[in-house]
């Protein structure tokens, strides 16, 4: 019905990024604002009481928080859409700096866990779709339901006290290294932290490919492979899983994004330098910059990643305009 | 009738009926800890049994302060429930309204709230339960609030989808052009169509929320000691658990089961509300 | 089938697991890995606040004098310093052959300029305040003369630390101090590198002036969780970690690691607002402070570790905790004082901080169970730190579970809030007479003497009037290595007694 040209598709898409980038802008800061205490006394502490009035207004000003609440969100916005994040004060580095340290750290983590998630969603999903109603297919479902409702933290402090208590073992207090680096430590270091994620992602996964593989393996093409008597394993995954993939990535895309976001908890714990812990830090500090601007990459990554699951949306299944 | 049809389905799918008991369950320690009945009052410390195991006096062992663990994981329940509960039923009411609404009437309305889920969505989840309750401040009511900001956008999407369908079906079209007022149209034609995703929403949704109040309280928002709360628990746990497993174990369960219920019985409304289930 | 190739799995990932357990294996004996929840937030070390920032630049700077274990003076840069007979004039004499890590020498004009640079009110230096009876500096050679306003003797003490180092003059002229620019100190080792909310590292500086540390290396690394530290250190990816909070010591395996324990100086108190109802009445003070048991408070809420205290937490002033009305807890005598106060009913909101929440919000819980049985009823208004702050220094509560840094003096410890002009009367609520003359008479003897008489008098006044109430130190931790010789863990938390460790 809708025949209009695919660039206007993409104009009104674009358009409509844009609009929800710009209220998250202003939703950040309103929020940050409405927080009771500011940055002098986030990071100064009850020593703030140590200073005189002058010294009070000189910090306001070097904050940037002696101006107005439009004036500073008009400089915020105006540098940021020039590329200056600000300054991190409490880190005596911009944001930018610190954030092309802890992005990095956050993306490896998201992409880890999707990838473990991934392959362990949809093998237990295969695994339990391959005998509907049995013992394993029970099996299979029951860790799909253990998987999304333990949390994420209770995971990560069992994890954690397990390991060094018992094995003495844990990479997580080594300083933290990029795969440039060190990649053995830097894979230690990310195996716990994306195990914890990663079981969070396999459960809508597994979930998701069991119902796929279902419904696929009704169709008429199984059968009829079956009936020319294809072997069972290579049907299952040459035609079923096949057949079953439009869901599963769209799952994942979804997954992948919420993970980019997520981790704030899990970095927390396992000491990894992300982007969760940045903002986390920062906000108890009310570092204004770097909160806003985290938020505002996550932001733009997010939308990023929905247009991208988008396309390939459009690209896979014809069905959709 | 149709309820009647329809809990019969229910009743067979066995993901609903084990779901529906641990969540009865839950409710129910919720209810008995509402009215005051728990082994122990949960806030009385006793330094003497500080950190004991489990044992038939405290079935779930005690904390650093004596107090029983048991006592407090059922308190822990009523809050969690409670906020889900609340958090929910908002996030139901604004989202499913502003859904209807916008996809209805289209345009600019619709453009305005399709605009603003995103905006929410896009706002990573945990962040934003974290800005608001900061803002807020720390009672039930604020997370509550906070969750209820962060599920709106979904109830959202989940009932303007089948309202733009719906409202291109033959019957609504006539019953629209046989003059019937827009409220009218509706809630008494368009709601009971787009129903049955969102109450499946809603079974999901409070599992969801129930696991976002205790990260919150994990993260020190929300409910506030000495008040119990399951992932306050978990949180003082922490620096617990490697010589008193008990502390760390009973409210992770606690969580887990009541997630898992309402999981359960999410499945057991999709298998009982959606028709092309029904068959198979 | 099935089973057996599970069996094989879980046999492999033990295997695997048992390999990695083995894997870490023992640093370079010389460099120390140290873990610590706070990261720096600065490189001034005038301005600096934050306990890891003082504790890391501590390694990197040096300061006139050094206050060792049991307040005992002991020498810095300076080697000698004399009053005059009127107490007004301090000449210190300053070693010689330092040089800082650039390579220049330091002289009393640094020495001067760094005073200076201390005492102009621009620098907001954290310490201005304990030095600004300092009126004129004058260097000549090896000699810095301080002129002073009144007779101070605490101000030897005050000499010492990372707020009081000592900088480059050069440095200071040329505005490259703090910011990004690499702090440049005369101290045990140079700093190499910052990596914010990473790691900061250093290494040993071979022309320190008590000689070349052993330990070559040092990183302290930001590990923001102390459960994550002991992890670490049972693993032994790390060899030394600073800890606070009592449940995770309590865990340390003293089979397999070190732990040192000191009283710290700083001190938990349930500070009272004498200002308003209900605690403008001296018997609700009183009231409250019968009703706590202290040592129920240090059992549930540090389980055991931390020791009870009076306000004086310096070791060589400590006060009593014996001579205080009710030193055990006494319910007849709480409700007595209650009745006397005509109050039947009393009701008050706590602030108290969620920031290194575990002990100050358990505490806090305890005291309010406690406070329940004599019928005072507590609520608890827990904030984050950026909230707490500007309510507590605003006099902003009825009452506040605090936890102050102490002082290794009581005159820099508790002026600034007992004396009626003190910068943290407001937060104090109390002021008399007799408390500023005991002050007075602290700061200008040189006498231990006439300064402990000082010191347990202002000690009395402060508990007979139940101004706050006083309930525990903490202790410092310090979780090391086995290897680890020749350290000893200070009151102030210091790292510096790392210069003369060795490991191994």
């Amino acid at each position: 019905m809708n025949k209009r040209l695919p660039s206007t598709v993409f104009f009104t898409r674009l358009a409509s990024v844009i609009t929800t980038l710009f209220g998250i802008s202003i939703f950040v800061f309103i929020v940050l604002r409405v927080i009771p205490g500011d940055s002098i006394t986030g990071s100064l502490g009850i020593e703030t009481g140590a200073l005189t009035p002058e010294q009070i207004e000189s910090l306001r000003a070097y904050y940037g928080i002696d101006k107005s609440l439009f004036g500073q969100y008009f400089s915020w916005m105006g540098s940021f859409l020039t590329g200056d994040f600000g300054f991190a004060y409490s880190n005596g580095v911009s944001v930018l700096e610190l954030t092309k340290s802890a992005l990095p750290v956050t993306i490896q983590l998201a992409l880890f866990g999707t990838i473990f998630g991934v392959i362990l969603g949809i093998s237990v999903g295969m695994f339990s779709a391959s005998k509907p109603g049995s013992v394993r297919d029970f099996a299979g479902q029951f860790f799909g339901l253990l998987a999304l409702a333990v949390p994420g933290f209770v995971l990560a402090t069992t994890l954690v006290t397990v390991m060094a208590n018992v094995f003495g073992y844990f990479p997580n207090g080594f300083e933290y290294m990029s795969p440039w680096e060190d990649p053995w430590m830097n894979f230690q270091q990310m195996m716990f932290p994306s195990l914890v994620l990663g079981i969070a992602v396999a459960a809508p996964v597994m979930r998701t490919t069991r119902s796929a593989l279902l419904e696929t393996v009704d169709k008429d093409f199984i059968r009829t492979a079956h009936g020319k008597g294809v072997k069972h394993r290579v049907v299952q995954f040459k035609h079923v899983l096949r057949n079953s993939l439009i869901p599963i990535v769209t799952m994942t895309g979804i997954q992948f994004g919420y993970l980019l976001g997520g981790a704030v908890i899990t970095e927390k714990i396992f000491a990894m330098p992300g982007m969760g812990r940045q903002i986390l830090d920062a906000i108890n500090k009310r570092e204004y910059a770097t909160v806003q601007s985290s938020v505002m990459i996550f932001a733009i990554m997010f939308v990023l990643i929905n247009l991208i699951t988008d396309i390939i949306y459009r690209r896979i299944d014809p069905r959709i305009k | 009738m149709k309820e009647k049809t329809w809990f019969s389905y229910y009743l067979k799918s066995i993901s609903g009926v084990i779901g529906g008991i641990l969540v009865l369950v839950m409710f129910t320690i919720s209810i008995l800890s509402a009215l005051g009945i728990t082994p122990h009052d949960p806030l009385i410390q006793d330094p003497v049994n500080a950190l004991q195991g489990p044992s038939a006096q405290y079935w779930f062992g005690t904390d650093q302060f004596g107090r029983d663990i048991l006592s407090r994981c059922m308190d822990g329940m009523r809050r969690s429930m409670l906020v889900s509960v609340v958090a929910v039923s908002i996030a139901t009411l604004v989202g499913v309204i502003l859904g209807i609404v916008g996809g209805y009437f289209g345009k600019f309305l619709d453009g305005f709230v399709v605009r603003f889920s995103d905006v929410i969505f896009a706002f990573p989840a945990i962040l934003l339960a974290l800005a608001i309750v900061n803002s807020l401040g720390n009672s039930w009511i604020d997370t509550s609030l906070a969750i209820a900001v962060v599920y709106t956008p979904i109830f959202i999407r989940v009932a303007r989808g089948p309202v733009l369908s719906v409202k291109e079906m033959d019957y609504v079209k006539a019953v629209r052009i046989l003059g019937f007022s827009t409220p009218k149209v509706l809630f008494s034609h368009i709601l009971p169509n787009v129903l049955p995703p969102i109450v499946i929403q809603v079974a999901l949704s409070m599992s969801w929320a129930i696991l976002t109040e205790s990260g919150l309280s994990f993260l020190g928002l929300g409910t506030q000691p000495p008040d119990a709360s399951l992932g306050l628990m978990v949180s003082e746990a922490q620096s617990l658990a490697a010589f008193a497993w008990w502390t760390l174990a009973f409210p992770s369960l606690f969580i887990t089961i009541a997630v898992v219920g309402l999981n359960l019985v999410g499945d057991g409304l999709r298998d009982s509300l959606d028709p092309a289930r029904r068959s198979s | 089938m099935k089973r057996k190739k599970l069996a094989i799995a879980a046999l492999a990932a033990s295997l695997a697991v048992g390999t990695l357990a083995a894997q870490p294996a023992k640093a370079a004996s010389t460099s120390l890995a140290i873990g610590s929840v706070l990261d720096i937030d600065k490189l001034d070390p005038h301005t600096a606040t934050n306990f890891a920032t003082v504790r890391a630049l501590g390694l990197v700077y040096s300061s006139l004098i050094e206050v060792g274990p049991a307040n005992k003076l002991k020498t810095g840069l300076a080697t000698a310093w004399q009053f005059s007979a009127d107490g007004k004039t301090l000449r210190l004499t300053l070693r010689e052959g330092v040089k800082f890590h650039d390579g220049s020498t330091f002289d009393a004009v640094d020495a001067k300029a760094s005073l200076e640079r201390i005492l102009d009110p621009k620098t907001t230096a954290a310490a201005r305040a304990n030095i600004s009876t300092i009126t004129s500096i004058s260097a000549s050679g090896r000699y810095l003369t301080l002129n002073l306003s009144v007779s101070n003797i605490p101000i030897l003490a005050a000499l010492d630390g990372v707020n009081m180092a000592m900088l480059s003059s050069t440095d200071i002229a040329a505005g490259k101090v703090g910011g990004t620019n690499k702090p440049n100190g005369t101290g045990a080792y140079k700093f190499e590198s910052w990596e914010p909310t990473q790691s900061v590292k250093l290494s040993a500086n071979p022309t320190y002036w008590m000689g070349e540390p052993k330990i070559s290396d040092i990183t302290i690394r930001v590990i923001p969780n102390e459960a994550s530290i002991l992890s670490a250190m049972n693993a032994g990816t790390i060899q030394f970690g600073i800890i606070s909070d009592p449940l995770i010591a309590k865990q340390v395996n003293t089979r397999k690691l070190k732990l040192y324990k000191t009283p710290a100086l700083a001190y938990y108190a349930l500070q009272l607002n004498n200002k308003v109802a209900p605690f403008n009445d001296k018997n609700v003070r009183l009231a409250v402070q019968c009703a706590l048991d202290r040592q129920e408070v240090v059992n549930t809420a540090m389980l055991g570790q931390g020791a009870i205290s009076g306000p004086i937490t310096s070791p060589a002033y400590r006060s009593s905790t014996t001579a205080r009305p009710c030193p055990k807890a006494d319910l007849a005598k709480a409700k007595a004082y209650l009745t006397a106060s005509g109050k039947t009913d009393v009701t008050f909101k706590a602030l108290v901080t969620s920031t290194g929440w575990a002990t100050s919000v358990a505490m806090a819980q305890n005291i309010k169970a406690q406070l329940a049985k004599a019928g005072i009823t507590m609520e608890l208004d827990i904030t984050d730190q950026a909230t707490y702050v500007p309510r507590w220094l605003a006099g902003d509560f009825v009452a506040t579970l605090a936890n102050n840094g102490g002082r290794i003096d009581p005159d820099t410890m508790y002026t600034r809030y007992f004396t009626s002009t003190g910068n943290l009367n407001k937060v104090a609520t109390y002021a008399s007479s007799t408390l500023d003359a005991n002050f007075l008479k602290g700061k200008s003897s040189a006498k231990s003497s006439v300064r402990a008489e000082a010191y347990t008098a202002i000690s009395k006044e402060l508990e007979d009037n139940a101004v706050w109430v006083w309930i525990a130190t903490p202790f410092e931790y310090r979780v090391a290595d086995k290897n680890l010789k020749n350290f000893t863990a200070l009151t102030t938390g210091s790292l510096l007694p790392l210069r003369s460790a060795s490991l191994g």
